[in-house]
């Protein structure tokens, strides 16, 4: 059921596509934000950072456009099955989506910081982190563009990847600090973003879960692994 | 059409059964066939309906539902040409082939129309006239029966003081209260409802749907709707029904989020062409 016929009533059918391209919209912009966060970060500019943390506006706006017109859907159609399941993804996703946003102008936003003092070796590795958070990203919208819950489902699992990349960057950071003091307010912005790169996998693998229910009406519950491991005890640091 | 329904397994025993799942069989439809004249009206259906649970019945015009629901007190044989074949089991009865007084089964199985059939006297008569067909009370206790009828049909407050008025003086909503109120009144122990809402405007309907919830802790109650959302909204169990074959039925919430045959998910989203 892929590929659903066509509603009676037309405009019926408008209406979700509207709400699709507006979710599929949020998306690609989320993720040339994320790519552009970790682009200023690289390039240590700080204007460019600016105009990241002021594009956030336009994610915003789509949210709130989704939940009008899932509100009007409901109003109007009183959905039922695939069609109600798939206007409470719809609004469900937004909201990943929009957190997504404000994780990626937080990037943005703290390269300002970042740009006061030196730069630090461990900035290397954020890319890496960037690179898979957005290609989880990427997958879980085509994902929900094409209806693919096997797709999604290799996604929600791919993120313990992302998660093993974040507690790497996460050690290599504490013993970075424990070397030299004076690294610290650079580290701790750094790992912030890292954690923002970490939570946007982990929006992801929500909006895979919303897609999997979307496509077969059953939730995707599995154990799924771990991979961030930085709350284990062994890494604390030793005295 | 290759549908099979989906239906419980079935116990070999003809006494009302718990079935997993469905709780006790009230009514137990077997390989249920119609006929108007040569017309095939109803396919081999099968389907065990639950006591005291809503059993509604969806599907588009003329797929048999209005037809299978007339079944369940013989209301066809007052047509000539119309016949049923297979077993129709109530309480351990094949009704089909009770030999008792039609009469009483249809006092053990009560009907609503689609449209407020309300009958020409009193609103007080309405429902006495039922009652002393199938009991010697006296005025008394009739008043009684007539008032706890109409409060159980949520009528009573708006028309105790007018118990006098001809029944058709009331509104349409109203009207089909009366309606139920009758039927409740000679105390069935199954409800059949058939499009009960479709000429109520929206405040009637809820005050009917918030009825057939109060119903349901007594009756065994079976509603046929071409409105879904009503379906969704008072039912435990749907059965999906296209060209006189049952197609899916199982508990409302799977139907309505999660069909599982795709005539369903197509009929319930507005997609038959």
């Amino acid at each position: 059921m892929n590929t659903p016929s066509e509603h009676i009533i037309r405009s019926y059918d408008d209406e979700l596509k509207r709400l699709t391209g507006e979710i599929v919209r949020m998306g690609e912009i989320a993720i040339a934000q994320i790519e552009g966060a970790v682009d200023v970060v690289e390039r240590r500019d700080s204007r460019a950072a600016e105009r990241v943390v002021a594009n956030d506006d336009a994610i915003d706006q789509l949210e709130a456009s989704v939940s009008h017109d899932v509100l009007l859907l409901l109003a109007r159609r009183q959905p039922m099955a695939r069609d109600l399941r798939e206007i409470l993804a719809a609004l469900r996703i937004a909201a990943d989506i929009e957190r997504i946003g404000d994780y990626a102008a937080n990037v943005a936003k703290r390269s300002m910081a970042l740009n006061i003092n030196a730069p630090i070796t461990p900035v290397r590795s954020l890319p890496a982190l960037a690179e898979a958070a957005s290609g989880l990203l990427a997958d879980v919208l085509k994902a929900y563009r094409d209806g693919d819950s096997e797709l999604a489902r290799q996604v929600w699992e791919r993120d313990a990847d992302l998660d093993a990349l974040y507690t790497a960057l996460f050690r290599e950071l504490l013993t970075y600090m424990m070397e030299d003091p004076r690294n610290i307010t650079s580290a701790t912005h750094l790992l912030f973003m890292a954690k923002n790169f970490e939570r946007i996998g982990d929006h992801a693998t929500n909006i895979a879960e919303n897609v999997w229910f979307l496509a077969t009406g059953e939730p995707l519950t599995e154990a799924r692994q771990k991979g961030d491991l930085t709350a284990s005890p062994e890494l604390q640091p030793r005295a | 059409m290759s549908a099979t329904p989906r239906i419980h397994t079935r116990s070999e025993s003809s006494e009302t059964v718990a079935v997993s799942g469905i709780g006790a069989v009230k009514v137990d439809v077997r390989a249920l066939n119609f006929y108007y004249g040569r017309f095939h009206a109803l396919k081999n259906v099968s389907i065990e309906i639950p006591e005291r649970q809503v059993t509604a019945f969806i599907g588009p015009s003329g797929c048999g539902k209005s037809t299978l629901l007339r079944t369940f007190n013989r209301m066809f044989e007052i047509y000539p040409d119309q016949r049923a074949e297979g077993q129709i089991v109530v309480d351990g009865e094949d009704i089909l082939k009770s030999r008792r007084d039609v009469a009483l089964i249809r006092a053990r199985i009560g009907m609503v129309f689609q449209k407020p059939t309300p009958f020409p006297m009193s609103i007080h008569e309405n429902i006495a006239f039922g009652i002393r067909l199938y009991e010697k009370l006296s005025k008394a206790e009739i008043a009684v029966r007539v008032e706890s009828a109409l409060t159980r049909a949520a009528l009573w407050d708006e028309v105790k003081d007018k118990l006098q008025q001809t029944g058709t003086s009331l509104s349409g909503g109203q009207q089909q209260r009366l309606c139920i109120a009758r039927a409740v009144a000679i105390r069935p122990e199954i409800i059949l409802l058939d499009e009960p809402c479709s000429a109520l405007d929206p405040i009637s309907t809820a005050k009917v749907e918030e009825l057939i919830e109060e119903l349901k802790n007594d009756y065994t109650v079976v509603i046929v709707t071409h409105n879904m959302q009503q379906a969704a909204r008072v039912s435990d169990r749907t059965a999906f029904m296209y060209m006189g074959e049952l197609v899916e039925y199982g508990p409302t919430e799977g139907i309505f989020t999660k069909p599982s045959k795709k005539q369903t998910e197509d009929y319930i989203t507005g997609r038959f062409g």
